[in-house]
């Protein structure tokens, strides 16, 4: 953890009355440092917060925005919900699998971009949509979401 | 007081107590009013997620878990409605998804709760043939526990245990959904002074200690009451036994003294029965017969009591109340002063452990005797209980009867030296260090001839013509 | 992004003004009226305004908003909170992005207006963590708040009034939308809900007294205090006063947000949506999000309000209209909503960990031609054997919607069994 993400963390405390309160915060902060927050990471989370590492490890494992081990440079989420699947949205997520040559679930060749299901972004009403990198790209086709996906570094 | 009503029947319960706590504080739990249950526990927390607990209550249009209900004034409680038995054989069903069918590998098998309730309730497989979720099998928790973590409940039991007791809170539930399980932090182990409880309280076989690992069925053992020695606490404990072999000690609820709990260092004492024992008499350097050492020692007490010898007599704060009684009544015969005892002290906490590191000082101060370390001085006989007194206190005696249970370097001094019984190899009672005087029973026979205490003592009085 | 829905009325009035979205655009909409008369009125008068109005949640369970209110302590040494549920993650429910993103001083001023009545001091708005926009919007309002001194104490001169409002990401799961579930998770521990005695206003959001209220309700009761009860009451049913965003997705020409009176039948709703697609025909509606049994096409007229959703056998949930046409496989849709509660269930309860994963493998084998009639008896027991038992309604919102299904399109399932395939070559792709 660096000094930076130490005190950001600490300047969080006085906004809830326990201090467990600034976790899922103090998790996001220590995860824009790598990506992921390992055992070591989680290790210092606790100390800090004054709780056990598996309490920490419970809170990383339950959260779909949390991660454990090392992310690729960007994320590409196609939401497949119902809304979303019934205009298209996993017909459109096969096209980005055939597009970037690797399934839902896994990672391009060279590590850059990793693909997948998302479960409803509340975009409903623009579907079918994909959600890069925390970005949200709505009524999309596969043309669109190809040229996005291109234009990742 | 309340009156609870269940299934008919009136009972009058205490305020501020759940239906369950109720029920388990008149005793009748599973004891006479049957509600089966996974994550509910006497003495942790409330969980309430594994939801057999359901009952019916009037008034209520859905089944309330009884764990997590407080008792109303008047209230009318069913455990045996078909709804009830419905919603109880829809968890013990969906629990039977993921649960291994291992019972003829699993340590559990005859203490299980699953398999118990799936008889009760007549629900012995799930309706599925879809693959069950992979999970780990057969691994190290730590140096006392094996974990299957395909037979995982997931009634958080453990979880709670570790935090609340111990508080080390070493085990979590990680991920979600079906896929969750039972895990430890990454890299961490499962290595508390009391790791061992995890296994008496998981209603499966998912945590077992390795000590009994596939060494004895359960069916094969019975299990007698008694009390751990090991400190003044004196958990109470039942001791597991099958063909006069004792494989195990468990833990007894007693509310006063130990809960549900023991720590694992008294748990695994029973180990010490075997080992190291003085399994013959002896008597001037040579072993002898009972009788022959009897002999001997009585002659050593006629001497000194005729020549005014000095008799000094030295107890064991690990002999019953009523070897200290008989004790007591000897030396008082002899005219030697009260007996002296000393106690080994260790590391204690805030949870069951206690300094004294012996089941019976406090029957030993109760009965007049004093507790010293320092040298015995000139005396002509020390008549031993033990060897918590140790050997270089007495350089100035000239002779040692002693009576004791296990080789020491006191045994190798002695003049002459009687096996006696342990406290599992003899019934009696120790008094902890509450005041509580505690019964336990004899659980095994020595394979060698051996007294308790009281008996050796009455034979050498005998032996020497002491009334 | 949407910026306003198609169809607006006094909540979403001003949604597509940028403006509005700052505190001096929202003040010259008419914005804060609503306050200043609450703060002219004693704290529990204007409970019983709320009340009197008939107000009821938006966030799904329809609760009277004003009842919840008097649930707090009147008086209490220990601080209460106000949390606001904004982790909408409902599946076809996407109103409350809305409103945050263009409407956020309707939810700040509804806050305050609480707090004055319940007199709160604390206010944790829960945004899931996908809405990063939301937050930021949110954020960004409250800052405003604070400069203008509508926060920290003597608020609008009123002594003792005193109110901050912490906005707090969530990071991604359903079930944190569960109103006790969301307060573990404020709580920085996994977002699994409480058993419930006890209950959020004796021992809330770390274990203070605590009012859980979602982002449209709380929109909606600045109009409340500012036009009266009168006034809210002449929109709407009788049962369910006001208006709601209706969000329609699926196979409809227009989907988007709908601001309509509640018990606007669902025929009317769709119709503003452009009706089905391509003129295709209706197969089947679900009226109030994923988790609400689906209505068949003959159902159309019904009122879109609770008390009527309810006597058909659904409810009006978040008010997520998910329209399927003929082309759908009502088996894929039933294995795509056994996944989302399969993925999302927390995991505490029996009934719901093991009942959710085998629904949807039952749902998946059935809909790759494997399944047998067994099957399909298995699934009309199993939904059955999770619903009304567990610590919350996760469990009831899985089973629901499954049970409708085979209530409704029993043949779809028998038809996959029969043909060990799809029948419906036009379906959307699973």
């Amino acid at each position: 953890m660096t000094p930076a993400t130490r005190a950001k963390i600490e300047a969080l405390f006085q906004r809830y009355p326990q201090k467990r309160g600034a976790l899922l915060p103090a998790v996001y902060l220590l995860q824009e440092e790598k990506g992921f927050v390992d055992g070591d990471g989680a290790r210092e989370l606790a100390a800090l917060f004054e709780i056990a590492p598996v309490d920490v490890w419970e809170v990383l494992t339950f959260y779909n925005m949390f991660y454990t081990e090392p992310q690729p440079r960007h994320h590409v989420y196609v939401c497949t919900n119902l809304p979303c699947s019934l205009r298209g949205a996993r017909t459109l997520l096969k096209g980005l699998e055939s597009h970037l040559g690797v399934h839902a679930g896994g990672t391009t060749k060279d590590g850059r971009v990793a693909i997948g299901h998302e479960e409803c972004l509340g975009s409903c009403g623009t579907a079918p949509m994909m959600r890069v990198d925390g970005v949200y790209h709505e009524n999309l086709d596969l043309a669109a979401a190809r040229r996005i996906v291109d234009e990742l570094e | 007081m309340p009156t609870l009503t269940v299934d008919g029947i009136d009972y009058e319960v205490p305020e501020g107590r759940t239906v369950l706590q109720a029920i388990d504080d008149l005793g009748l739990l599973m004891n006479g009013v049957e509600i089966p249950h996974y994550c509910w526990h006497p003495k942790l927390t409330i969980d309430g997620s594994c939801r057999l607990c359901q009952v019916e209550i009037e008034g209520m249009p859905k089944l309330q878990i009884a764990c997590n209900t407080p008792i109303a004034a008047g209230m009318k409680v069913h455990t045996k409605s078909a709804r009830v038995l419905a919603a109880r054989r829809g968890v013990m069903e969906l629990l039977l998804i993921n649960h291994p069918l291992d019972c003829p590998i699993c340590d559990q098998a005859g203490e299980c709760k699953l398999q118990d309730y799936a008889f009760d309730w007549g629900v012995t497989s799930a309706r599925t043939r879809e693959p069950r979720r992979p999970a780990k099998k057969s691994v190290d928790l730590g140096p006392t526990i094996v974990f299957d973590q395909e037979r995982c409940i997931l009634c958080r039991r453990c979880v709670r245990f570790c935090r609340e007791v111990p508080k080390t809170g070493e085990l979590g539930v990680f991920n979600r959904g079906d896929e969750s399980l039972l895990e430890l932090f990454p890299g961490s182990e499962l290595d508390n002074p009391y790791s061992m409880n995890v296994a008496d309280l998981c209603p499966v076989g998912a945590l077992t200690t390795r000590d009994f690992r596939f060494k004895v069925r359960v069916w094969f053992t019975d299990d007698v009451e008694s009390v751990c020695n090991q400190c003044s606490r004196g958990c109470n404990i039942v001791a597991s036994r099958s063909n006069n072999k004792i494989y195990r000690f468990v833990p007894r609820r007693n509310d006063a003294v130990n809960d549900t709990w023991m720590c694992d260092h008294g748990r695994m004492s029973y180990k010490k029965n075997a080992n190291f024992r003085l399994t013959a008499p002896s008597a001037d350097g040579r072993e002898a017969s009972y009788t022959e050492a009897v002999k001997r020692a009585a002659e050593l007490v006629r001497a000194a009591r005729d020549g005014s010898g000095k008799i000094i007599g030295v107890a064991s704060p690990f002999a019953s109340n009523a070897d200290l009684v008989a004790f007591r009544d000897l030396l008082a015969r002899l005219g030697a002063g009260p007996a002296r005892f000393s106690v080994p002290r260790g590391e204690h906490d805030d949870i069951l452990i206690e300094a004294e590191k012996a089941p019976n000082a406090a029957g030993c101060r109760a009965l007049g005797m004093v507790e010293s370390g320092d040298q015995v001085g000139r005396a002509e006989l020390a008549l031993v209980l033990g060897h918590t007194t140790t050997a270089e206190v007495f350089g100035d005696v000239k002779n040692i009867v002693l009576i004791d249970t296990h080789e020491s370097a006191l045994s190798l001094r002695a003049t002459v030296c009687l096996p006696a019984r342990t406290f599992l190899e003899k019934s009696g009672t120790f008094t902890n260090s509450r005041g509580h005087v505690q019964k336990f029973a004899a659980v095994v026979e020595p394979a060698f001839e051996a007294w308790s205490e009281a008996d050796a003592l009455a034979q050498i009085a005998a032996a020497a013509g002491i009334s | 992004m949407i910026v306003e829905p198609y169809v607006k009325n006094y909540l979403s009035e001003h949604y597509g003004d940028d403006a509005y979205r700052t505190l001096a655009g929202y003040e010259a909409a008419g914005g804060f009226a609503g306050l200043k008369k609450a703060v002219a009125l004693a704290p529990e008068a204007v409970t019983e305004q709320v009340k009197a109005s008939g107000l009821r949640g938006r966030g799904g369970a329809g609760f009277a908003t004003g009842l919840k209110w008097s649930f707090m302590p009147k008086t209490s040494d220990r601080t209460k909170v106000i949390v606001v549920n904004g982790d909408e993650s409902e599946p076809g429910s996407f109103k409350d992005r809305l409103i945050m993103e263009r409407g956020p001083f309707e939810v700040l001023e509804g806050i305050l207006i609480g707090a004055w009545a319940m007199g709160a001091q604390r206010t944790y708005i829960y945004v899931r963590g996908e809405y990063k926009e939301s937050i930021r919007t949110l954020e960004s309002a409250v800052d405003e708040l604070r400069a203008r001194k509508l926060l920290g104490k003597n608020i609008l001169g009123k002594k003792g009034f005193e109110h901050e409002i912490v906005v707090h990401s969530g990071a991604g799961a359903y079930i944190c939308g569960e109103e006790t579930g969301l307060l573990e998770s404020l709580e920085g521990k996994k977002g699994q809900p409480r058993k419930k005695p006890p209950f959020p206003a004796q021992h809330g959001a770390f274990g203070l007294p605590t009012t859980v209220n979602n982002i449209e309700t709380f929109a909606h009761v600045p109009f409340i205090l500012e036009r009266g009860v009168e006034w809210f009451k002449s929109r709407g049913t009788e049962k369910s006063p006001g208006t709601t965003l209706f969000g329609v997705s699926g196979h409809v020409e227009r989907p988007g947000l709908f601001e309509l009176p509640l018990g606007t039948p669902l025929r009317e709703v769709l119709g503003h949506a452009g009706g089905v697609r391509g003129g295709r025909r209706l197969k089947g509606v679900m009226p109030g999000g994923m988790s609400m049994p689906v209505l068949p096409p003959s159902e159309l007229d019904v009122p879109m309000a609770e008390e009527f959703l309810s006597q058909k056998g659904t409810h009006l949930g978040t008010g997520g209209v998910m329209v399927m046409d003929e082309t759908v496989c009502m088996v894929r849709v039933a294995t795509v909503v056994s996944y989302f509660f399969r993925d999302e269930s927390c995991g505490q309860c029996t009934q719901c960990r093991e009942g959710t994963a085998w629904v949807h493998k039952l749902c998946l084998k059935i809909e790759q031609g494997r399944g047998s009639a067994e099957d399909i008896a298995l699934l009309d027991n199993v939904p059955s054997l999770m619903e009304g038992q567990t610590i919350c309604a996760f469990a009831d919102a899985a089973a629901w919607p499954i049970q409708g299904l085979l209530r409704h399109f029993r043949e779809d399932f028998e038809a996959h069994v029969r043909e060990k395939k799809c029948p419906f070559p036009e379906s959307f792709e699973l």
